[in-house]
């Protein structure tokens, strides 16, 4: 409460020493991409009850955020803040849509303490566009019921590309309809969330540090690849995998029938809201060797577009530091399991499911890659890592793994050359 | 027109004022077609146009290239690939819509106790949009919740689950016989009108002679179809070649990118790269080929006494 109160303080002080702007109550339009976004509510209706401000908020479609933006940008009618899917950061400060918040992340006290990963995409030629505003982390989630009846620990997550295999097999020899392991094997954004982090836990890399750079021909991509490849062909992930573009990658696992699968802290409240009676353990998700790990640091930044008018400032900024307040901090962990303020992130957890707590220590470490054509790159569903990925997975050679990854490095080359 | 101008009404030929004004009336009738016309096709077209000579971000500042669009779709061997499947997908579900559409059409033409029932269940799935048709279709197809490949193990035709979604010429073909059966009963309707208007003496007085079922059939019903029969071609032709949902919906355009069709393409670049210029110019393109191949069918299947 007193941190409600100061920020709201501060912001008015802010806004005496800034003679455009005036106290009076402000509402500003709030876009946010479909899917659980019942924090948001939570959020702003914490917001509203202690701020004259007001929060319109708009819910998009997921997979039309960024066409209803742009159209909505040239009509003069772009929401004055949005929830951003935080990889399209990049792509939207460099057309010159996002409006530079720089100072005002500095002037934050805690700022040092926010999520790294939102930060760095959120950065683009030295100025700060992003600020973190919720988080989502990948883990590694097995089911104990399986485990059990598989003569496995069920407390005992596996540590490595090896363990898995072997305690997948272990839980796919339960039955013809029971598997191992589930990935979604067409689906590019589901894979770079969980697959890419078992490659950077190995010490591999899919992208340049800058993003200049495709690192998909590398060995720790096909040990990837050959982990997966060694399931499949074991017969130890379902059939659909092959054709899943995303629709059933939480689905799957959540049917019961699945020992492991790769998936993110968002699954963590999903299962205990739906799914109570599902007993499942989460660990990080390994690399090759046992004791390295890695995570997606996904999630959502918050942007101010550039065309927002100086007098709904005050009222964006105060949301935002709402949302960085203890108050704020603890509606993102009961809601999605991780707080993005890491000095809060014990507070915020408090009393909440202990495997919240991984989540956090997840996102804290983890990383987002950097580039202004991800979603060319990697979510496109005809792009090179999904077509890759797809093609190299169910390949019937060594041959066709070599064939598909030499292709997939030279497209995502040249859709890096020819963005620059 | 000119038929028109060559056969004046016999009587009171219209003084050239009179004819003038009533053009002017005619202008005003037809100016609210007209204006729909020029707001909803002529501009965006233009707009297209206008777009595919730029380098046209979906966010961001557009940039005069001229023509860099189309010497860049010249060497796109992505959209050349694009097209050739459509092209082969257009072939394949054109003979199939229309020589099922036919056959039914020749089932249900007369009246009949049950052609009514008939008619109504072969056209019922024509009024169930593409997107939810082929959401039931990926549904159907998917092969460990669906109903296809299950209940292929179960009959013992297949050995354990067989993805139909993952090679090929099983996603062709799975997609190819969704859309007959949804579409085919559209084109049953446009032909059974066809075949109605064939006045019954002719099949009658054939029948006197002598003729056989197929050879009415051949000399009689095809060629007095023929207009109809271009109606139900150029619609099914077009819409073929403008084929996206089921593509985009079922497959993703998978198995490894081999049934993205021009369309799909088209929205790729524009919607999923954000190349708005390209993707016009792709557009224009495309509009193109549509007209030449629609011209070519007019032409072939025109009346010869018309010409």
């Amino acid at each position: 409460m007193k941190m409600i109160r100061g920020a709201i303080a501060l912001t008015a002080l802010l806004a005496l020493t800034l003679p455009a702007a005036g106290t009076r109550a402000e509402t500003f339009s709030l876009w946010v991409r479909s899917g659980a976004n019942d924090y948001i509510r939570e959020l702003i209706a914490s917001f509203e009850a202690d701020s004259e401000h007001r929060v319109d908020l708009q819910v998009v479609p997921v997979d039309e955020m960024v066409q209803k933006y742009a159209i909505a940008s040239v009509g003069g009618s772009a929401p004055d803040a949005l929830s951003l899917d935080l990889i399209y950061t990049p792509a939207f400060a460099r057309a010159g849509q996002l409006r530079d918040l720089t100072d005002f992340a500095h002037s934050l006290a805690w700022f040092d303490q926010l999520s790294p990963a939102h930060l760095s995409v959120g950065t683009f030629d030295g100025r700060l566009y992003g600020l973190p505003f919720s988080a989502d982390a990948s883990l590694l989630i097995w089911n104990k019921e399986l485990f059990k009846r598989a003569g496995l620990d069920p407390e005992n997550a596996p540590q490595s590309w090896t363990e898995i295999i072997a305690d997948a097999r272990a839980v796919g020899a339960l039955g013809p309809e029971t598997y191992g392991f589930y990935f979604a094997g067409n689906c590019g954004g589901c894979n770079i969330f969980t697959l890419a982090p078992m490659i950077w836990a190995a010490g591999g890399e899919i992208l340049s540090a800058d993003g200049q750079q495709a690192m998909l021909d590398s060995p720790q991509v096909r040990e990837a690849i050959d982990f997966y490849r060694t399931m499949v062909m074991d017969g130890l992930v379902p059939a659909g995998a092959r054709t899943d573009s995303g629709a059933n990658f939480f689905g799957a696992f959540a049917n019961g029938n699945i020992g492991i699968a790769p998936l993110g802290s968002f699954a963590i409240s999903i299962l205990n809201q739906q799914y109570p009676d599902l007993d499942y353990g989460v660990a990080f998700l390994p690399g090759q060797e046992a004791g390295q790990w890695s995570s997606f640091a996904g999630g959502d930044n918050i942007v101010i577009s550039r065309s927002t008018s100086e007098e709904k400032l005050p009222a964006i900024k105060a949301f935002i530091r709402h949302t960085y307040s203890l108050a704020g901090q603890k509606i993102l962990a009961r809601r999605i399991g991780i707080p993005v303020r890491a000095d809060l992130a014990q507070q915020a957890l408090e009393g909440l499911d202990p495997r919240y707590a991984l989540s956090t220590e997840a996102m804290q470490n983890g990383r987002t890659p950097y580039s202004t054509v991800f979603n060319d790159l990697i979510n496109s569903r005809n792009g090179p890592w999904t077509t890759t990925l797809n093609r190299a997975f169910f390949a019937d050679s060594e041959a066709e793994v070599e064939a598909a990854l030499a292709a997939g490095q030279a497209e995502m080359q040249a859709i890096i050359d020819a963005a620059r | 027109m000119p038929d028109v101008q060559s056969h004046p009404l016999p009587s009171a030929a219209p003084t050239p004022r009179r004819r003038r004004r009533r053009g002017w009336h005619g202008l005003l009738y037809t100016l609210p077609a007209l204006a729909l016309v020029v707001v909803f096709f002529l501009i965006p077209l233009g707009m297209t146009v206008w777009m595919s000579l730029h380098n046209w971000p979906l966010l961001g500042n557009a940039r005069w290239i001229g023509l860099a669009n189309y010497t860049r779709l010249w060497n796109d061997a992505s959209f050349w690939n694009a097209l050739l499947f459509t092209a082969q997908y257009t072939i394949v579900s054109t003979i199939g819509l229309l020589g099922l559409a036919l056959a039914l059409a020749l089932m249900v033409q007369h009246q009949g106790r049950a052609t009514g029932l008939y008619r109504t269940v072969w056209f019922l799935p024509v009024v169930t949009g593409f997107a939810s048709a082929s959401l039931l279709w990926a549904w159907l197809s998917n092969v460990d919740a669906g109903l296809f490949s299950p209940l292929a193990q179960r009959i013992g035709l297949t050995e354990g689950r067989f993805n139909l979604l993952a090679d090929f010429d099983t996603a062709f073909w799975s997609v190819t016989v969704m859309v007959v059966w949804k579409m085919a009963g559209f084109y049953m309707i446009i032909l059974m009108s066809g075949l109605q208007a064939i006045p019954g003496d002719y099949q009658e007085a054939a029948r006197i002679d002598g003729a056989s079922a197929l050879q009415r059939f051949l000399w009689i019903t095809v060629p007095l179809i023929r207009q109809p029969f271009a109606l139900a071609l150029i619609m099914c032709v077009a819409g073929s070649m403008l084929a996206f949902d089921q593509f985009y919906i079922i497959l993703n355009g998978g198995p490894r990118n081999q049934t993205v069709t021009a369309v799909y393409k088209i929205f790729n670049e524009s919607f999923v790269s954000f190349r708005l210029g390209y993707g016009a110019a792709l557009s224009v393109i495309l509009l193109l080929i549509l007209m030449v191949l629609s011209i070519i069918q007019l032409r072939l299947l025109r009346d010869r006494g018309e010409s």
